[in-house]
């Protein structure tokens, strides 16, 4: 924790080889999110460059450099929940692009081998996002709940109904649950 | 998982990190610093001649007298919306954008007060050594803020790397 914190601290001071180091080790969690919400590796690669222009743009007035990982999720979270309201927005293109995922995602369906991640992207938003952060990105549920601007006892009950809607997929799907 | 998933997992793409050098960059703030403190100054100054004018200017010259400071004040404001929405400035850049708004608000402010005197009244030498003095001032108080959070953030830093393995 102390090594993250210290790698947050260094970009704040402006070292510009710290830089290099935060993207590194936070990319991938990051990108790992932002692909569980949005379904297609291409989005994702965009959505979480947008991300990152922000989270540079945001380090400056971060005061509790401790608190990166749940601030750099709610990030995240900002810039997929952008995309999503401007997919409704514009039903026609975004709908063309959402069955353009959609196909990309039965693809990948077949293909996969984690069956936790396959049966996430059957799953509604909210639903999804709560298990890719509290078991995928195994964020504390204080955390969860700061990210996602619920209390704790929302998160719970959110994880609650997203593990028995997950069980009841694979179950669906013929996976042992 | 697909192939593209796990080349997304593995590595930070090679277009991300050419775009977040580019947000990081120590040339483009200091530019965007230059900028701001050549118009704000420039337009300062020009605003000095322009009061201490002894005759009544035709009316062409106020206008191009007004073009000249809402240029450069316009300046002033693109880099400062620059510089806190697009390039904030990090602790150590912070420090150096400070000095140098001081070595131009030193540099300013006494040069204002020269033209005020040489050409000007006393009112207008007082109201121009005062607006310098605020600047210079406030300048002062930039620096001594952003050095102060520098300090705390090595302090932090220091401390950090004590307690990492």
């Amino acid at each position: 924790m102390a090594g993250e914190e210290l790698l947050v601290v260094r970009c704040q001071l402006g070292e510009r080889e710290a830089f290099r180091e935060l993207v590194a080790t936070w990319h991938p969690p990051l990108w790992r999110y932002v692909r569980g919400m949005v379904g297609s590796p291409h989005l994702a690669d965009d959505l979480a460059q947008e991300a990152w222009v922000a989270v540079v743009r945001g380090l400056p007035r971060l005061r509790q450099p401790e608190r990166f990982a749940p601030w750099l999720f709610t990030i995240a979270r900002r810039t997929v929940a952008d995309l999503l309201r401007q997919t409704y927005r514009a039903p026609e293109t975004a709908m063309e692009e959402a069955r353009t995922v959609l196909a990309e995602d039965e693809l990948g369906g077949v293909l996969t081998t984690m069956q936790i991640e396959a049966g996430l992207a059957a799953l509604p938003p909210l639903e999804r996002e709560v298990l890719i952060l509290f078991h995928l990105e195994d964020l504390p549920l204080a955390s969860c709940a700061e990210v996602l601007g619920v209390p704790a006892g929302t998160v719970k009950s959110r994880l609650h109904r997203a593990r028995r809607m997950l069980r009841n997929h694979l179950a669906e799907k013929g996976y042992e649950a | 998982m697909s192939e593209q998933d796990r080349a997304g997992q593995r590595a930070v793409p090679e277009q991300l990190e050419r775009a977040l050098a580019a947000e990081v960059s120590l040339r483009s703030r200091l530019r965007h610093v230059a900028v701001g403190l050549a118009g704000g100054c420039g337009a300062a100054v020009i605003a000095v001649l322009w009061a201490t004018e002894p005759h009544p200017l035709p009316t062409r010259t106020r206008a191009a007298f007004a073009t000249m400071i809402a240029i450069g004040l316009a300046w002033a404001a693109f880099a400062g919306w620059v510089l806190s929405r697009r390039r904030p400035l990090f602790a150590r850049d912070r420090v150096l954008a400070a000095r140098i708004a001081l070595a131009a608000t030193a540099v300013t402010a006494p040069a204002g007060v020269a033209l005020a005197a040489a050409r000007g009244s006393t009112a207008d030498l007082v109201a121009t050594a005062a607006g310098g003095a605020v600047l210079t001032a406030a300048a002062t108080l930039t620096l001594v803020r952003a050095r102060r959070r520098r300090r705390e953030l090595l302090r932090l830093r220091d401390a950090l790397r004590q307690d990492a393995p």
